[in-house]
């Protein structure tokens, strides 16, 4: 139990997956400008990256590797979660409109959300179990929607600010970001 | 092209090549593939590797797919890319394991995530699926050679800066240098104000 | 091309198909220079880290692979194939080198898959005289010991400690065996 709540603590704010580890940049920037779609799309990738993390992992130590197939693993992850939110997008369509309201136009952005493939890769790499796994990375997840949705409030308070106008948009979010990663620092080297 | 003058056909490819690196560069201009902009420039020899790279797979990948357009049906077209991307992405791993294990090693997770870099599937679906062979692979050579330009100035920032070095070469002592540049703060600060220089350049 | 069901399933059928030969193709041609690779690297390894030897053995100690380098007939040192799981990215994997009285020589990362630019500077951040050179057990600062751990990558720095302690461990029971 101890050893999960150390996971947990690491995943979302000692090695935070948009600050320290670079993973998942493009949504973090685009997608940050408003809290409610910062929520929405930190759920959307909470969702997606639980459910491609357990079906990559199953791939992974039931089809790849007893057939040799490691070396084909980043073709075969990209598909699985490429046709898997595809369906997440159908069977939220069919079953609950309202979480498909709040979640569906997020959804296509995330076949190309870095941070899903990365986790799947990373979560092979190291040979976790499956609990382990999905723990990590839903908690990793959870470290990206932490992310999303302070730097969507730091942005809606920044519309108000007066920028210089080369720096206004993607610049002044970078520099606000590393600020923020600055802060995340301070978390590194905490004893668990 | 038949009957094209040479001339045309080579201004026509360094327009092309050159949109690719000032005009539509991918990390200035259309701010795509942050990942490992931020992620692999802690130095200037990282930047340009992963950079270096990424030009290798987007122009294998946009000229198979220019060659493949007029046989792949419109509504599979996306996971087609997909695969064709992923696909030489694979080749370099294997390639890059066995020549340069120690790059290798140290790019880590960013080489298979190059199948993610909005970079390639955006102009497999702008350019290559709509231009010659020929055009395409100048399209990813020039994007490519313009992803590469911004990853090596950012990694030699960040490495000056942080360590007092470019490319290794000492230009000040290590101890003057901040070592926050190296770090995962010094990515995203530097990044931010180069692409401001950018606008302040290019616009005013 | 307009999009019907057949021409979809052959298209990519056929797709699917070529990509999956060429990366056999590949893969066929790169198996043995990769297995090559890492077998240089440890050789390159071993070398730069130990006192000159002239003659390499190799044997297991408990779940460790070590290998005693001789010089003539007497042991110049041993370096231990070492590891630890207790890095951010999972496993590291070092090359540990032992001089004949135990104290550490030197030491290379053979495979990690730490942090770029915070924990993956582990292969220059130790090669102090606050660890090479020692011959007990090491520490960081954070558990009571008085190595600095590399900034922003404790995880990693304790891992280190954790495998360059566990590869003393295998020079010592490698050192008992064979008085």
């Amino acid at each position: 139990m101890l050893e999960y709540l150390a996971i947990i603590f690491s995943a979302i704010l000692v090695n935070n997956i948009v600050f320290a580890q670079f993973l998942g940049i493009c949504p973090f920037i685009g997608v940050s400008k408003n809290l409610p779609s910062a929520l929405g799309m930190g759920a959307a990738v909470t969702f997606v990256m639980a459910v491609a993390t357990a079906v990559t992992w199953l791939l992974q130590h039931y089809v790849l590797m007893p057939l040799g197939l490691v070396y084909i693993q980043t073709i075969a992850f990209i598909l699985v979660i490429a046709v898997l939110v595809q369906m997440l997008e159908i069977v939220m369509k069919k079953t609950s409109p309202g979480l498909y309201a709040a979640l569906g136009v997020f959804l296509p952005l995330i076949t190309t959300n870095c941070a899903v493939l990365g986790i799947a890769i990373i979560v092979a790499q190291k040979d976790f179990g499956f609990v382990y796994s999905l723990v990590y990375a839903v908690a990793t997840a959870l470290g990206f929607a932490l992310a999303l949705t302070i730097m969507a409030g730091i942005r809606s308070q920044l519309e108000l600010a007066d920028v210089p106008r080369p720096m206004r948009g993607v610049p002044v979010a970078l520099i606000t970001a590393g600020i923020l990663a600055m802060a995340f620092m301070g978390f590194a080297g905490i004893k668990l | 092209m038949p009957g094209t003058p040479l001339t045309i056909i080579i201004m026509e490819a360094s327009k092309v090549l050159l949109d690719g690196i000032v005009r539509r560069n991918p990390t200035f201009v259309l701010v795509l593939g942050m990942c490992p902009t931020l992620g692999t420039t802690s130095s200037a020899i990282t930047g340009m590797s992963m950079g270096l790279a990424t030009l290798a797979v987007l122009t294998c990948s946009n000229a198979a797919i220019s060659a493949i357009k007029n046989f792949v049906p419109a509504m599979v077209r996306i996971p087609a890319f997909i695969v064709v991307i992923a696909s030489f992405v694979t080749i370099l791993q294997m390639l890059m394991q066995a020549w340069t294990p120690a790059l290798y090693a140290t790019l880590g997770i960013f080489i298979p995530l190059i199948v993610v870099n909005c970079i390639l599937l955006g102009r497999a679906e702008a350019f290559a699926s709509k231009n010659s062979v020929w055009l395409s692979v100048c399209d990813g050579l020039g994007t490519g050679a313009g992803f590469t330009i911004a990853l090596t100035l950012i990694g030699s920032v960040r490495e000056l800066l942080g360590t007092g070095a470019v490319f290794g070469a000492q230009i000040f002592a290590a101890d003057y240098g901040a070592l926050l540049f190296v770090l995962a703060p010094g990515a995203f600060i530097v990044l931010g104000l180069l692409i401001a220089l950018f606008n302040r350049i290019t616009n005013n | 091309m307009k999009s019907t069901l057949l021409n979809m399933i052959l298209s990519l059928t056929t797709l699917t198909l070529l990509v999956g030969a060429a990366l056999g193709v590949v893969n066929y041609f790169t198996t043995e220079p990769i297995a090559k690779a890492n077998e240089a690297a440890r050789h390159e390894a071993i070398a730069a880290i130990l006192p000159p030897f002239d003659h390499l053995e190799a044997q297991t100690s408990g779940e460790l692979t070590v290998y005693p380098a001789f010089d003539g007939p007497d042991l110049a040192g041993l370096a231990v194939e070492t590891y630890s799981d207790a890095g951010f990215g999972g496993r590291i994997v070092l090359m540990a080198g032992f001089d004949a009285d135990g104290r550490l020589t030197g030491y290379r990362v053979l495979s990690h898959a730490e942090t770029p630019g915070l924990g993956a500077k582990m292969d220059t951040w130790f090669q102090t005289d606050k660890v090479i050179g020692t011959d007990t057990d090491i520490a960081v600062r954070a558990d009571g010991g008085d190595i600095d751990a590399i900034t922003g990558a404790t995880i990693t720095s304790r891992a280190f400690t954790d495998a360059i302690n566990r590869a003393r461990h295998a020079f010592n029971d490698y050192n008992h065996g064979s008085k």
